[in-house]
């Protein structure tokens, strides 16, 4: 029996949907590996994380985390209450720990992508019989977005981010069926519930809100005008509400103090580090959009990837980051998948003729289905990020090349900002998450705390988990500080009396993010007392100056 | 129902009235003009872009948005 031409296209469109699912699945893997090792660490992993568990903290005390920073312990909260909230109560199983928040923001991931496939299999499925439709694809575009660097580095972090991404998704995946003969009503109502919750942890939302209500007034203007106002009703009731209550320091501290300085060149760097590192995902995901705005209708999926990109565009904001394009790379794998799904479900069965040459192929599908995983395993390397030490993954990292291109350099070529190496290769080059840590790490964070725990007195850190697992009050929120002195919200003064009067026992810096006249106060009466390099950070631990007992 | 034509009405309208702003940003601080900026080029582009849209989505007629 002889092998025809479709027969073996078909074979070798299973192996390389098969290689394709290897390599998915090997980010996936790569991904938990580094989960684990975060739930393990006690420590800031990223500046933040431990603010981000005091606000659950505070939450669970019955208190708002939106005060004054003018007094003592000059601390308050910039982002809204929702995903500190989900934290807590998951705070009487793990202690005011930042595993409650690195779990909740892995599982948020792990949500997200299933929402991103389940998505995808609904709307390219079709009869069912097609495998590549059935499974294929949606499985690569919720595995894809969890092999994207950006989610990877951030997903298990105890931060609002994917939490953010995962409400906005589950919003898309209901709006997105506010149509359906059955349950219109339903998940359109759904849908809103959900657009309130990603409001409600991170601001940035309101381009997801944009998307949402823009497909439905495409769709039906009247239900939109009566959504979008019921969502601006009930949205706006619990910010004043809420205003009230902590007596205006919410709109400073949410609103006012994220009026930061904008650089357009950061924008323009992380757009095309976004496109570089999701080239396939882009592409796909703009031809699609193209193809609806102009032959098709224009969906939900399609209008969020196209509103998402300008969360991108705020990305320029002094504080922000590659984080702003987490909506973006979920709104890319999700619209990449739906393409895929039209192409091979209008080129099933057709024919392809060309000028002179009569019919090249009677049907064109075997092609199709051999060009879909080639691409994915095209795109695949464009994302590769993994450690380089370890048993398993220093053989990965050589095998691929990469194990002596470390995401911090090392000897002569160590970047200026680390103390040390990090063993962890990422596509991105220079980045400041993603690695795993070391022994000398934790023999680091053992350091740092018995300096802690050497002093009686509250300490100053620019960190919150050494005050937390001090047993110390949080002082401070830096980076917050520094937003409203730049705004012009913040009077230093109390803190800079406590601070020349050494009220702090201790002080810690890593960034130094704080207002310059409180730098400059720390530098009159703390002086140097050890440096420890943890995570590849130096931090510096400052002692008061000679007290004068005298 | 949004129609193509209605949608891209709306769309032609935001984006010349965008490239009027940027352009207007330099005209009315008199005496300064500088030339466009590299921000302001993207703006403008983007505006001609989505002028562009807008007018072949106008010519796709009353086919729903």
């Amino acid at each position: 029996m002889t092998l025809s031409a479709p027969r073996i296209l078909r074979g070798l469109a299973v192996l390389l949907a098969v290689m394709a699912v290897v390599a998915y699945v090997g980010y996936l893997v790569v991904y938990v590996s580094y989960a684990v090792e975060l739930f393990r660490w006690p420590y800031d992993y990223d500046q933040g994380e431990g603010f981000e568990l005091h606000d659950a903290v505070l939450y669970s005390r019955g208190e708002w985390p939106y005060r004054d920073n003018g007094t003592f312990p000059f601390y308050a909260s910039n982002y809204p209450p929702l995903f500190h909230l989900l934290m807590v109560p998951l705070l009487p199983i793990f202690g005011p720990r930042l595993i409650a928040g690195r779990l909740l923001s892995f599982i948020a991931t792990l949500i997200t992508a299933g929402a991103i496939g389940v998505i995808v299999r609904r709307t390219i499925r079709g009869d069912g019989r097609d495998w590549m439709r059935a499974w294929f694809i949606p499985l690569i575009s919720g595995l894809a977005f969890l092999a994207s660097n950006y989610v990877y580095q951030i997903g298990p972090l105890c931060r609002m981010h994917m939490t953010l991404v995962m409400f906005e998704t589950l919003s898309i995946a209901f709006i997105g069926e506010f149509e359906d003969p059955r349950h219109g009503r339903r998940n359109l109502i759904l849908g809103l519930v959900m657009l309130f919750f990603a409001g409600y942890t991170k601001q940035t939302a309101v381009f997801t809100v944009a998307a949402a209500l823009s497909y439905v007034f495409l769709r039906d203007v009247r239900k939109a005008l009566v959504a979008g106002a019921g969502l601006a009703v009930s949205a706006g009731a619990v910010f004043w509400l809420i205003n009230v209550a902590t007596d205006g320091q919410w709109w400073i501290n949410i609103i006012q103090a994220n009026v930061n300085e904008f650089d357009y060149r950061q924008t323009l760097f992380l757009f095309r580090q976004w496109f570089d590192l999701h080239a396939l995902f882009v592409v796909l995901g703009v031809g699609y959009l193209v193809y609806e705005l102009f032959w098709d209708r224009i969906s939900a999926y399609s209008l969020w990837f196209f509103f998402a990109l300008g969360v991108g565009a705020l990305s320029g904001k002094w504080g922000a980051g590659f984080g702003y394009f987490n909506t973006a790379v979920a709104a890319a794998c999700l619209t990449s998948g739906l393409a895929l799904g039209k192409v091979r479900e209008h080129l099933e069965g057709r024919a392809l003729s060309a000028p002179g040459l009569g019919v090249v192929a009677r049907d064109v599908g075997p092609l199709v289905a051999v060009l879909i995983p080639m691409l994915y395993l095209a795109q695949a390397p464009r994302m590769l990020h993994l450690p380089t030490s370890g048993p398993i993954f220093s053989t990965a990292a050589q095998v691929l090349g990469v194990d002596d291109q470390l995401a911090y350099g090392q000897g002569e070529s160590l970047a200026s900002t680390h103390c040390a190496a990090v063993a962890y290769h990422d596509a991105m080059g220079y980045t400041q998450l993603g690695h795993p840590l070391s022994e000398e790490d934790y023999a680091a964070g053992e350091q740092i705390m018995a300096h802690v725990g050497a002093v009686d007195g509250p300490i100053f850190s620019e960190e919150a988990m050494f005050s937390i697992l001090g047993e110390k009050p949080v002082v401070t929120n830096p980076t917050q500080l520094l937003n409203l002195y730049n705004n012009g919200l913040l009077d230093t003064t109390e803190m800079i009396e406590q601070i020349n009067e050494q009220v702090f026992d201790l002080v810690i810096f890593r960034a130094q993010f704080y207002p310059a006249p409180v730098l400059e106060a720390i530098g009159q009466h703390y002086e140097p007392m050890d440096q420890v390099c943890m995570n590849g950070f130096t931090y510096h631990l400052l002692s008061p100056r000679d007290r004068g007992d005298g | 129902m949004v129609t193509k034509r209605q949608l891209g009405i709306f769309v032609l309208i935001v984006s010349l009235v965008g490239i009027a702003g940027l352009i207007s940003v330099d005209l009315l601080g008199a005496g300064e003009w500088g030339g466009f900026g590299p921000l302001q080029r993207l703006g403008i582009g983007l505006g001609l872009g989505g002028a562009a849209v807008g007018l072949i989505l106008i010519r796709l007629g009353d086919r729903p948005a």
